[in-house]
């Protein structure tokens, strides 16, 4: 176990120092770049932040999807069963099984993923800017 | 650019334009490009000063576009219809001059960055008059008929579909969303389509505004034949609205001042449901490009905060095809 501040805490440290101090007195051609590093950074201190909640709860509603039993996972058995899920799932989308009854319940899925997605990567998207 | 190779490109201008001596004044890469280069060249071209610009392959591209000589040849044909669009001069195809394949065309004057377009009412006054000038130079270019073009693919609803499905095959992921929006697409597909030669990246930040005027459009690569409203898709699709997403239309208009003057100037209709259907695929088609600019970050062949960043904008493009297909 590392010692305070964790990665968590360093990251929003340097962002801020990198917000406050940096990106102000850059000059114009280097700026874009700039915005840039203090997008990856916050992107990475809120994916941090959310930890494997959202995984969770995407696994959770794949396996009602799916009429699985709900399995409590974590680490890399949660990732894995998650790609193999998302594996079937684009497979019988593609094939055409969610386009009839069972269409609201994908589409009710896949928009929470999305949120949960947009919420560490892009939140303004999430508020309609 | 090195000595010698400036040597070179100057007597590359001086025999493909007849000149008799020519030097290059200036030389600098211009912004934008994530596939190409354009490099701005200014040339003292027997005492009288010209400005162009170089166009040429980015280091480490992934060819899913055209060629410089085939760009070039696209280029010659819409700008002999009168599409507003830079002249082309120059092809160059042997490698001995610069490494890589160029050509030259003249330097329009104008903005076209997407950020300042949308937020700068001084660049553009009057919105509604470019959206019209927009529209009808649109309607020009899906009438080019162009028979020596025979290298351009045609791509209707379903070939995108295929294509796009085809790319995800490849990737280690699934993107269940993406495969919804392409379902969605196939089931909602046109039963029939008109073809013509389509521009297939006619948005705000590919063409140039000059007092106010549409200046020309940039950026050909991705032409090919296709479904004419895929344009029209991509042209309104929310993706590309930048700092005014309230905008339909490339985010400086709204629709009722671009498809009636599209509808006029092209004689062809455009239903609010093809509207719809072209920009999820829009969104869509985007999302794919996105995937593959990310992988030629993750794969180590071009490292770059930009292309990895570019992952980060595909949940957008996912909520933006929930919307427009949730509500049916």
């Amino acid at each position: 176990m590392n010692d305070r501040p964790d990665a968590r805490e360093l990251l929003g440290a340097a962002r801020d120092a990198f917000t406050a101090e940096i990106l102000p007195v850059l000059p114009e051609a280097l700026r874009y770049t700039g915005l840039m590093i203090a997008n990856a950074l916050a992107i990475a201190q809120r994916e941090i932040e959310a930890g494997d909640a959202s995984a969770r709860a995407e696994h959770a509603r794949l396996c009602r999807l799916f009429s699985g039993a709900p399995e409590a996972l974590a680490g890399e058995a949660l990732y894995g069963a998650l790609a193999v899920y998302n594996q079937r799932l684009s497979h019988d989308i593609r094939v055409g099984r969610f386009d009839g009854r069972e269409r609201a319940a994908l589409l009710e899925h896949l928009r929470r993923t999305t949120e949960e997605k947009l919420a560490v990567s892009n939140p303004k998207a999430l508020h309609g800017r | 650019m090195e000595p010698a190779t400036r040597q070179r490109l100057a007597a590359f201008i001086t025999r493909a334009g007849g000149a008799r001596n020519t030097a290059i004044v200036a030389l600098e890469r211009m912004g934008g490009g994530a596939v190409q280069e354009n490099w701005a060249l200014d040339v003292d071209f027997d005492g009288e000063p010209r400005r162009w610009v170089l166009r040429t392959d980015a280091r480490g591209a992934v060819r899913e576009s055209l060629t410089r000589a085939q760009e070039f040849a696209v280029l010659k044909v819409a700008y002999a219809a009168n599409v507003f669009a830079p002249e082309p001069l120059y092809l160059c195809e042997d490698l001995a001059v610069t490494g890589r394949q160029f050509f030259i065309m003249r330097r329009l004057p104008g903005i076209a960055a997407g950020h300042r377009v949308t937020r700068n009412s001084n660049l553009v006054p009057e919105p509604a008059r470019l959206a019209r000038e927009l529209a009808a130079n649109l309607a020009r270019l899906h009438e080019i008929r162009p028979p020596p073009l025979d290298f351009l693919k045609t791509m209707r609803a379903r070939d995108n579909i295929a294509h796009y499905r085809a790319y995800l095959n490849t990737l280690p992921r699934a993107y269940p969303v993406l495969e919804w929006g392409l379902r969605w697409c196939e089931i909602n597909a046109p039963a029939r389509e008109d073809i013509t030669f389509i521009h297939r990246d006619y948005r705000t930040g590919n063409y140039l505004v000059h007092d106010g005027h549409l200046a020309g459009v940039l950026d050909w690569e991705f032409t090919a034949f296709g479904n004419p409203l895929e344009d029209i898709g991509w042209m309104c699709a929310k993706c590309w609205r930048f700092a005014r997403p309230d905008l339909a239309v490339g985010g400086i208009a709204n629709v009722e001042d671009f498809i009636p003057e599209y509808e006029r100037a092209s004689r062809r209709h455009v239903p609010q449901s093809d509207l719809d259907y072209w920009q999820v695929m829009a969104h869509v088609r985007w999302a794919v490009i996105a995937l593959q600019q990310v992988e030629r970050h993750l794969s180590g062949s071009e490292p770059s905060l930009e292309l990895a960043l570019t992952g980060h904008i595909i949940g957008r493009l996912e909520l933006e095809i929930l919307n427009l297909t949730g509500k049916a």
